[in-house]
């Protein structure tokens, strides 16, 4: 059975970068592949194997500039190829300036009806850098597939899947019809660094970029605006300098002067 | 404007009421929700549970309304996602404020936000915490739902747990993986008890470890605390533990590396081996309190 993932490139945390006036500068700040994401390839490539199928990897660069954008997007998915995809099928275009869950979702909706249609589609939990965790059900219903998020197990058993669902209080044990799309929790697997033959092999496998307009789809303005980031209000007061005795008196005196800590 | 609100908890009745009455002229305020009816609702839907398809059959039958307004849990963000989808409607997810027909979000894990600008119809699910209030529509007309979503749940089972509610505590002591055995955790046990506060923990301490029940992991995939004072031991700060910490009035660290992350985002910190400040910690705030 062949397995589609849903890879994002993603803002990197490590590096975040403002203009003068607070505004996050994403023309600077360099896309790396959404941390969830592995779990999803690894899971793919698990169940593909036991399938005997393929892992096809479906991208949308929403970040911009595009041109300056495209070396790190391809990157990421050559990443996703290491980890285990076989192909991957994206967009890049360049009257791309940002997304929202709908658009992104059409947009991988239509890579996946055009590309291969696998039966099942994964993602991770949640993008790490938009964190909307609402392109698996979005998707689901856009290409009319059952979802089912948060998954932390995952099994193909008689033309259905078998998830167990991590809902915050309780563990959900659920049963769906295929085709699906599922996202997945960190917990589900613990994927290995991709080896240098697998990295080499990667660059060999097909990488197919496409546009909106060779989808048939208009570009849409995204509603989003003034990303910022937020200041840190915090005083950043570091006690380094004394024994442990005198460090914790600092630290006491500070926090009984704050408020927070009563006689 | 017609809303219709999305709960699985009673809990949660408050901050969707407290946000729609935000809105202004609401004349229709329809709750969808699994668990015992309540709040000032116009009229509520009572569903065996949440599912995506479940609403869109709902939302078939009453209508489309101008927003559908969920609380921000899984099983709503699911549904309303699934919903928005079937519709081709626009969602925003996890807001936290509002402003005009403005909503505000946190992106980049916690180190930043964006506005997004809505225009109806919209889907959105909303933060617990940050909207409360009471709608003036009810006292709502309550429909029992007998119609079963096409997700079949086969099981279901509590998260194994101590019933420790580290949201509502106003004192948290966070611990990492600074501590080298399990059995030192008491440490860290031991300051809580003298704080009269709760210990909570990152994230491999509850998934990688499982030394703690994931009740008191803090983290965005966790539990996000609110309270007047965190201190975090033994933790090196990944974003996703300082955002679920953002609420707190106060955040401490205690860590021996003088770079670790979490420096950066505390009020107080202590560069120090954890396993010679916290007992001294725990004398002094003993005395200080007299326990």
């Amino acid at each position: 059975m062949d397995v589609g993932v849903a890879v994002k490139a993603a803002l990197d945390l490590n590096v975040l970068r403002s203009n003068p006036d607070g505004s996050v500068a994403v023309e600077n700040i360099p896309l790396v592949i959404s941390e969830y994401d592995r779990n999803a390839v690894y899971e793919a490539r698990r169940i593909a194997d036991s399938t005997r199928g393929r892992v096809i990897i479906y991208s949308f660069l929403t970040w911009w500039p595009a041109d300056r954008k495209e070396k790190d997007f391809e990157n990421v998915i050559r990443e996703a190829l290491a980890l285990g995809g076989d192909e991957a099928y994206v967009v890049v275009d360049p009257t791309v300036s940002g997304s929202e869950p709908r658009f992104t979702a059409k947009v991988l909706a239509s890579l996946i009806r055009k590309y291969g249609s696998p039966s099942l589609v994964i993602t991770g939990e949640a993008s790490t850098d938009m964190t909307s965790s609402s392109i698996a059900p979005y998707l689901a219903a856009t290409l009319g597939y059952s979802v089912v998020t948060f998954a932390r197990s995952l099994k193909v058993s008689d033309g259905g899947i078998v998830v167990e669902r991590d809902v915050e209080d309780y563990i959900e044990t659920v049963r769906a019809s295929l085709p699906a799309v599922v996202s997945v929790t960190g917990e589900i697997n613990s994927p290995r660094l991709p080896t240098l033959l697998q990295i080499r092999k990667a660059f060999r496998k097909p990488l197919v970029k496409t546009t909106l307009s060779e989808l048939g789809l208009s570009p849409m303005l995204p509603k989003y605006s003034d990303y910022r980031l937020v200041t840190v209000k915090r005083k950043r007061v570091i006690l380094e300098d004394g024994s442990p005795e005198e460090l914790v008196d600092k630290l006491v005196s500070y926090l009984v002067e704050e408020g927070v800590l009563k006689r | 404007m017609r809303v219709l609100a999305v709960s699985n908890s009673g809990k949660y009745y408050g901050d969707l009421e407290g946000f729609i009455s935000r809105l202004g002229n609401v004349e229709e305020a329809i709750l969808v929700t699994s668990d015992s009816p309540g709040g000032n609702f116009s009229k509520v839907y009572r569903v065996g549970d949440i599912y995506g398809d479940l609403l869109a059959r709902i939302v078939g039958q009453v209508g489309e309304p101008d927003l559908v307004v969920g609380i921000h849990t899984r099983k709503v963000l699911e549904a309303v996602s699934y919903l928005a989808g079937s519709r081709d409607l626009p969602i925003v997810t996890e807001v936290t404020g509002l402003e005009d027909m403005t909503v505000t979000r946190n992106i980049l894990s916690g180190r930043g936000t964006a506005k997004y600008s809505l225009s109806p119809p919209a889907v959105l699910t909303i933060a617990p915490g940050k909207f409360s209030g009471q709608l003036s529509l009810g006292p709502p007309e309550v429909v029992e739902l007998g119609e079963k979503p096409s997700t079949e749940v086969v099981s279901r089972s509590e998260k194994s747990r101590t019933g420790v509610d580290i949201e509502s505590a106003e004192i948290v002591v966070g611990v990492g993986r600074g501590f080298k055995e399990k059995d030192d955790l008491k440490l860290a046990f031991e300051l809580a008890e003298a704080l009269g506060g709760e210990v909570g923990c990152s994230r491999p301490i509850a998934a990688d470890y499982k030394w703690l029940d994931e009740d008191r992991w803090i983290g965005i995939s966790g539990k996000k605390l609110r309270g007047k004072l965190y201190i975090a031991v033994g933790i090196s700060g990944a974003p996703q533990h300082i955002m679920a910490a953002n609420d707190v009035k106060v955040i401490v660290a205690i860590n021996k590396d003088k770079n670790a992350p979490i420096f950066e985002y505390t009020d107080y910190g202590i560069v120090g081996d954890l396993y010679q400040i916290l007992p001294i910690l725990t004398r002094k705030v003993r005395e200080l309190r007299g326990v």
